[in-house]
């Protein structure tokens, strides 16, 4: 069992303060996702930007809050802001997966770029790797960097499912130089750049996520773009990608989470005789503990998959299961009377599909398992 | 079962495998005096129909697919018993759009490669085809031969369920709003409105 200390109490506490600002302003982001202008000015999403940005390249006057933490950390605060609403807290502009990858790969010049076309709070960062054909599997990703023949690179391709794809500012994007898996590379992009197109996709959930698809015609991409070139070649592309996937891998986990604990309340609220809540909110709280304990063992062994993807299968299956009992819970039509938990159980149908579909965790666990890290 | 409801079964299948959830909903609730026999505040209905200034609740998804939500008083927790005939009927019209979707998630995934194999051969998408046949073999039978509240209540839940493992088949691809999957989503909500659970088993 985790137990919480004082300082993960002080943050849960402190995010569950923010949460409820989220859920305030959910409704609003899922009828008209482009609507943020009221939103971006908030304390909360200050808060957000700001404990995912280091402390030496926030605003002066942020600096002093305490710098990102043990992956534990932010698995207890996300758990909690999640419980406000995911597609609200995933609308604010912050670093996001981008910054967890260029804090990997990125140099101090790229860094500084990176956040610093982020400082003003309205601007969002993407991760473009996902494309239609490669689905799940990276490797067989076919965008492609091209020599300029002046020391820079042409981007060719199309990306999907690219959360603020389409309203970027700053971004990630992966592409490959060759044929090889060590070919694939990550560039740092400043948008707008020529041949860059870009829309939103229309999605049935989590609106705030902004998923668009890009295609690329030839984009031009300065030389010093290139992400990792002063790592070691094996760690220049795809092993800062699966690392930065475990992470977002346990994010999804706690988004799951923290949904099925905002639904199984919200039907305590309303219907506090509901039959099966306790063994609803029983489930949830198990389903909390597993996500944490697969948090802090990703602080010990970050390569190591196994225990996350076993949070993201379990966590998600048990969050859809949740908004289907929930959508019964509150008796006929309960679902069109109650918009924010209709809003709950599509939202969390999108975390089937990011980062690994059940199927692929599947694999994954029973890999893990052969390798032993079921026994860890 | 009477003569008439025997014969609608089918009819409300093939209608929503043929021609979609609102073509299979219309048939369901034929005939059927809505206000007085749905169980909550609102129902499910076809646009197609309604008076330009009837009480309607919008879906964005439902709109897609022709669907409204009627404001009705709510006859819960007193149905009149011809609500089982229309959650049999409604039932009906979800297997097809089920089997509507199934056939075509078969062929997404037959044209859809993975590591040099369509991926209708892995042999965990093998596995979930079958069970969605077995289910809804299972529930077709259920639906046509019980006429037991809770057995249909059941039987809806099982639907939710079957209409989301089908579409998962299409990948992310069916989490767009203006993919066929759609109807699925709303499939969901329809029948939230026309069926009386117990509260539902977590």
């Amino acid at each position: 069992m985790i137990e919480l200390d004082a300082r993960l109490r002080a943050i849960r506490d402190t995010h569950r303060e923010a949460a409820a600002d989220l859920r305030a302003r959910a409704l609003a982001i899922d009828t008209d996702p482009d609507a943020m202008a009221e939103h971006l000015d908030s304390p909360t999403y200050a808060l957000i930007r700001e404990s995912s940005i280091p402390a030496a390249h926030r605003a002066p006057d942020a600096a002093a809050r305490p710098d990102r933490g043990t992956c534990l950390e932010s698995i207890v605060g996300l758990v909690e802001l999640f419980q406000g609403d995911v597609a609200t807290l995933l609308a604010c502009p912050s670093p996001a997966l981008a910054g967890v990858f260029v804090e990997l790969l990125g140099d101090e010049e790229q860094k500084a770029r990176f956040y610093g076309r982020l400082a003003d709070g309205q601007t969002w960062s993407c991760f473009a790797m996902s494309e239609e054909a490669a689905g799940n599997d990276a490797t067989a990703m076919t965008s492609r960097l091209t020599p300029d023949g002046a020391g820079g690179w042409l981007l060719h391709g199309a990306k999907r499912y690219i959360g603020h794809g389409a309203r970027a500012g700053v971004g990630v994007v992966f592409a490959r130089t060759g044929r090889s898996a060590l070919s694939i590379r990550a560039v740092l992009v400043e948008l707008p750049l020529p041949g860059w197109h870009a829309e939103r996709l229309e999605m049935v959930g989590l609106r705030g996520a902004y998923l668009s698809e890009l295609r690329f015609d030839g984009v031009p991409i300065p030389g010093d773009a290139l992400l990792g070139q002063h790592l070691p070649v094996t760690r220049r592309g795809i092993w800062g990608a699966m690392t930065t996937f475990h992470n977002m891998r346990m994010q999804l986990a706690a988004a799951a989470v923290g949904t099925s604990l905002a639904m199984a309340e919200y039907v305590a609220e309303h219907r506090k005789t509901a039959a099966g809540l306790p063994l609803v909110l029983a489930r949830a709280e198990a389903a909390r503990q597993l996500v944490y304990q697969a948090a802090a063992q990703l602080d010990v062994t970050p390569e190591r998959g196994y225990l996350s993807s076993v949070a993201k299968l379990g966590a998600t299956r048990l969050a859809t299961d949740i908004a289907r009992w929930a959508g019964a819970a509150l008796g006929p039509a309960g679902l069109v009377e109650h918009p924010l938990l209709e809003k709950w159980t599509r939202d969390v149908r999108a975390l089937e599909f990011m980062d690994g579909t059940s199927n692929i965790q599947r694999l994954h666990i029973a890999r893990g398992h052969q390798s032993g890290h079921a026994d860890d | 079962m009477t003569t008439a409801l025997r014969d609608a079964l089918p009819e409300c299948e093939r209608l929503a495998r043929q021609e979609g959830l609102a073509a299979g909903l219309a048939a369901a609730v034929a005939d059927t005096e809505v206000a007085a026999t749905a169980p909550g505040r609102y129902a499910a209905v076809p646009e197609a129909g309604l008076s330009a200034d009837a009480p309607v609740r919008r879906h964005r998804l439902a709109d897609h697919e022709g669907v409204v939500f009627l404001a009705t008083p709510g006859t819960a927790p007193h149905p009149p018993a011809a609500l089982v005939d229309v959650g049999r009927r409604l039932a009906a019209a979800r297997i097809g759009l089920v089997r509507r979707l199934l056939d075509q998630a078969v062929e997404h995934l037959t044209g859809r490669v993975s590591g040099d194999e369509p991926l209708i051969r892995k042999q965990l998408v093998t596995g979930a085809i079958a069970d969605a046949l077995t289910e809804i073999e299972l529930l077709r039978v259920q639906v046509h031969g019980q006429d037991d509240p809770g057995a249909l209540a059941d039987a809806h839940d099982r639907l939710d369920d079957l209409g989301w493992e089908v579409l998962k088949l299409f990948g992310a691809a069916g989490y767009i709003a203006d993919h066929p999957a759609r109807a699925l989503h709303v499939s969901v909500l329809v029948g939230n409105t026309w069926v009386v659970r117990d509260g539902g088993q977590p």
